[in-house]
């Protein structure tokens, strides 16, 4: 077979190997070409086809490969890419053990066939993901098509690309972060620009897009970092602005928010309160603020209660500000493991109420529950509570921090979850992805006395319009990506279930919101354990998998990892964790105990 | 806007009421866009970090937290020092702390505030603080701390002299209490005193400075102290409800201003400089200046409450009537 060496980047040093295949023929590079790139009018020659066989020249010696039965080779008949000297005049005459291929045609090559090629250093996306990815097409007139570019995803993964490539406004469009300009979704493109003089004095100041801590374990022996998948399924608070959300907040109206004159601020306020079915809303800089103003607005009078759940965030993580700032008592309520606590329990509480000296009793919830596994409140329960309330005459406030999860899971308008609340706080900072920002909601007067506390604990931002923008951006647009979000999280659990080890489980069960649970043995593995292998890439793994990958969750407990989805983690990440996850349970379970160092 | 400005078509609007009211410009729009960003209650947000550093640097202390108001700055910066049970604060008694954040020293934290009289330069006398300082006495709170505020609000935007900044730290050492600065407008102390700001807080133990104001950062203030201090005030950051997440994308508002914004300070005192001359030339009855209590951007207009009060001065600064479009035709 008679191949072509195709032009290669000037830092990538050009390997020199010879191809001799299994007949002898020697004193030709071998290459399989396969990338249909559009020239300048964006038209390509490939056939119709749908799948491909596609490698690149990489940077390790080569490697066997052994192609699929009746997989079509396709060989593009473009000259420029024949640019090699060494191509012989009968390039368009192939032969393969004993093959006679006339380029053009497309034929099915027999299973036997073994050919040597370069291993590429770069994974290739899976086919359907190519087929979807790859290219559009655009409907000219008449019946002439054009072929145009899509962004690959996995661009992202080629070294050159690292730390400047970003998607552009449109799917035909990538953008550099750098240079901070717009160009077109091609690879030449983009390699063209990487090259530009500018670019590369930009990149030398300018501070790369990897996160902060590499490990030691993903750099070659020279220290430089190699193209790694990041997975940071910490917390969903993680998620930074995309372009997109960065777009509405440049453009955002902004005045003071000191004196209610900042327009952005006010319309996302209104559009809260009227999400919810509220009166008023207030826009505070984090969800402790929010759920601080809202208990400091309640309880305003001097002996003043609140009662929580143990399991609550407000309880447990919010360093008892309601007692330490707020100088409010607050009584402990068991939570259950569905995120709710007894009504009985609630009653009890009252029953040698003095009915002469009434005091504020506040009863918080939190929907979805944190530490219970992202549950989301039942409806029933949510009724029945309020209709106590109003029989107790307590007053009754959600911490929504996720509510809007709650209200995908259960399918109903998040203003019925909180419909019988007096207050409610939701978060814009986590799932939804804005960089930060909260919102307290309830009814005018509430939200009056509410801005004396906000202002008091050094809430009021001046020109925060530009965050509410963010805010507005993400209840209009990433809303509809949590129902992703909680089938990604199912996914992970299906993948640790898949295993059936002992040494780590999953209760599928548990699984709402885009909250998870990984239950370790303590015996094999313990969380911090399994954390740290998750954030490790070892070479046999990276063979095994073909992905190199680092998933970053949380210990909660000694034995119990958290995990949460968001909208950055998408359905390839997915994957990769998934095979990340069954490894690294297999290996658990094969360890010997004694031998096994972390 | 104010209603008065609804009648008038084609009018200029010179907004004057603060200097909180400053949009960012679009260069420190696109550097907000472009900042790396991250996770900062986790402590991985860089520019966030970077903001930190440089702002640490800026007034040779040992680090600093952004927060994103001055009033919360305030306020941890005070419940930091103030830790004990029946703690005190000895500040003036027109400071912002103490008139302008609704006691939330008190509410929040149960410090008491111990109010020394506010001189017309907002200073006070050293000997009254001397005689304040707390004996160990059973019916007394415990003196922890002394707050100072530079520059001076309520006092027309003065700034404190340097060789009072300078005995009163001395006097604090002495005393073994530490010092805060509430420097909402510092860098407009810097400026109009031509000296570091970083020689301005030398004898501080922690200072609070607003990038919001004349700064013109959107949101946001930086508290700067010890290490240890900062440590301890991250967490009462949190408890208040101070921890935001991505904060990179106003702390790179807050870097541009900085860099771009402080060094042009000095125009604007020149502006109300200007502006406080004119007034004085006129030589009025009704509304004077004192010229030279006009240090910074901040000018006060006193008004012989026998002609007019300030809110009719403030109401009819907003109205334009034809005979005055006449005149300056």
């Amino acid at each position: 077979m008679y191949w072509s060496k195709r032009k290669k980047s000037s830092d990538v040093p050009q390997l020199m190997d010879v191809f001799e295949s299994e007949h002898g023929q020697q004193g030709r590079r071998s290459h399989l070409l396969g990338d249909e790139r559009p020239n300048e009018e964006g038209e390509t020659s490939q056939p119709q086809h749908s799948s491909n066989i596609k490698a690149e020249r990489g940077l390790t010696p080569k490697k066997k490969m052994k192609i699929e039965k009746d997989t079509p080779i396709i060989i593009s008949e473009k000259p420029g890419l024949f640019s090699d000297d060494e191509c012989p005049e009968e390039s368009h005459n192939l032969q393969v053990q004993g093959l006679n291929i006339t380029v053009g045609e497309v034929r099915t090559v027999s299973s036997e066939l073994i050919l040597s090629l370069d291993e590429p250093t770069v994974k290739e996306p899976s086919q359907e993901e190519m087929e979807e990815e790859e290219m559009d097409t655009k409907f000219l007139s008449g019946d002439k098509k054009k072929y145009v570019q899509k962004f690959r995803q996995f661009w992202f993964k080629i070294p050159e690309f690292q730390g400047w490539l970003a998607e552009g406004d449109s799917p035909y469009k990538a953008f550099c972060t750098v240079c901070n300009r717009d160009m077109r979704a091609g690879k030449s493109e983009l390699q063209r620009h990487c090259k530009g003089a500018k670019h590369i004095k930009l990149m030398a100041k300018h501070q790369p897009l990897a996160p902060i801590s590499l490990s030691e374990d993903i750099t070659t022996e020279a220290g430089l970092p190699q193209s790694v998948t990041f997975v940071d399924l910490r917390s969903d608070t993680v998620t930074r602005p995309s372009r997109a959300m960065k777009n509405a907040m440049l453009e955002a109206a902004v005045g003071d928010d000191a004196f209610s004159e900042d327009p952005t601020v006010n319309s996302l306020e209104k559009k809260v309160a009227d999400m919810l079915g509220k009166e008023a809303a207030l826009f505070v800089p984090s969800g402790t603020m929010a759920n601080l103003v809202c208990v400091l607005t309640h309880c305003w009078g001097r002996g003043s209660e609140v009662i929580v759940g143990d399991e609550s965030y407000m309880y447990q993580k919010m360093q008892g500000g309601i007692a330490q700032v707020g100088s409010v008592h607050h009584r402990i309520i068991k939570n259950l493991p569905d995120g709710t606590f007894s009504l009985d329990e609630l009653r009890s509480f009252f029953q040698d109420i003095d009915t002469i000296c009434p005091t504020t009793t506040l009863v918080c919830i939190e929907n979805t529950h944190n530490r219970m596994g992202g549950k989301a409140l039942p409806l029933s329960w949510l009724d029945e509570l309020s209709a106590i309330c109003e029989e107790l005459n307590l007053l009754l406030h959600a911490d929504g921090a996720r509510l809007i999860n709650a209200s995908v899971a259960l399918g109903v308008p998040p203003s019925r979850l909180v419909a019988r609340c007096h207050s409610v706080s939701l978060c814009l900072n986590k799932g939804l992805g804005a960089p930060m920002g909260s919102l307290v909601v309830g009814t005018q007067e509430f939200i009056t006395r509410a801005a004396k506390i906000r202002k008091m604990l050094g809430g009021v931002l001046h020109q925060c319009g530009m965050i509410a923008a963010a805010g507005i951006y993400a209840l209009d647009n990433i809303v509809s990506q949590l129902s992703a979000d909680h089938n990604h999280a199912r996914a992970i659990a299906h993948s640790v279930l898949e295993e059936h080890s002992s040494s780590v489980t999953v209760d599928m069960k548990a699984f709402q919101t885009n909250i998870g649970f990984l239950h370790c043995d303590n015996i094999r593995v313990d969380a911090k354990k399994l954390c740290q292998r998750l954030q490790m890439v070892t070479d046999s793994e990276e063979q095994e998998i073909e992905e190199k990958i680092i998933v970053m969750m949380l210990p909660i407990t000694d034995t119990v990892v958290r995990f949460m989805t968001h909208h950055e983690v998408k359905k390839d990440h997915v994957k990769a964790v998934a095979k990340k996850l069954k490894y690294v349970i297999q290996e658990f379970d094969n360890m010997m105990f004694d031998h096994y160092k972390v | 806007m104010s209603s008065q400005v609804n009648g008038y078509e084609g009018c200029r609007v010179v907004d004057m009421r603060s200097d909180t009211f400053t949009l960012p410009s679009q260069g420190m729009k696109e550097a907000m866009m472009a900042a790396p960003l991250g996770d900062d209650v986790f402590q991985e947000d860089p520019t966030v970090i970077e903001l930190q550093n440089k702002m640490a640097t800026l007034l040779e202390k040992e680090a600093a937290l952004f927060v994103p108001t001055g009033t919360m700055g305030n306020l941890i910066c005070v419940l930091n020092h103030c830790r004990s049970r029946g703690s005190e604060v000895i500040l003036g008694n027109l400071s912002h702390v103490h008139i302008y954040e609704q006691g939330g020293i008190s509410q929040l934290g149960g410090v008491h505030p111990r109010t020394l009289q506010n001189l017309p330069d907002g200073t006070f006398s050293l000997e009254e603080l001397r005689k304040a300082v707390r004996k160990d006495d059973v019916h007394m709170p415990i003196t922890e701390l002394v707050c100072i505020e530079n520059t001076h609000n309520v006092a027309g935007g003065r700034v404190l002299p340097l060789e009072w900044l300078d005995q009163l730290g001395s006097t604090c050492r002495e005393l073994g209490l530490p010092l805060h600065m509430d420097g909402a407008r510092l860098m407009n102390a810097a400026a109009a005193m031509q000296v570091p700001p970083a020689r301005i807080v030398r004898d501080c133990a922690s200072v609070s400075v607003c990038l919001s104001k004349g700064l013109g950062a959107p949101v946001g203030s930086v508290i700067v102290g010890s290490q240890e201090f900062i440590t301890k005030a991250r967490r009462l950051r949190k408890v208040l409800g101070g921890g935001m997440r991505q904060a990179g994308i106003i702390a790179a508002a807050g870097i541009y201003a900085l860099d771009h914004v402080a060094p042009t300070l000095q125009r604007d005192h020149a502006h109300i400089k200007a502006i406080a001359q004119a007034v004085s030339d006129l030589g009025s009855k009704a509304i004077f200046v004192n010229l030279e209590g006009v240090h910074t951007n901040i000018l006060m207009l006193e008004c012989d409450l026998n002609v007019l009060s300030p809110t009719q001065l403030c109401e009819r600064m907003g109205q334009i009537t034809d005979e005055e479009t006449e005149r300056h035709r």
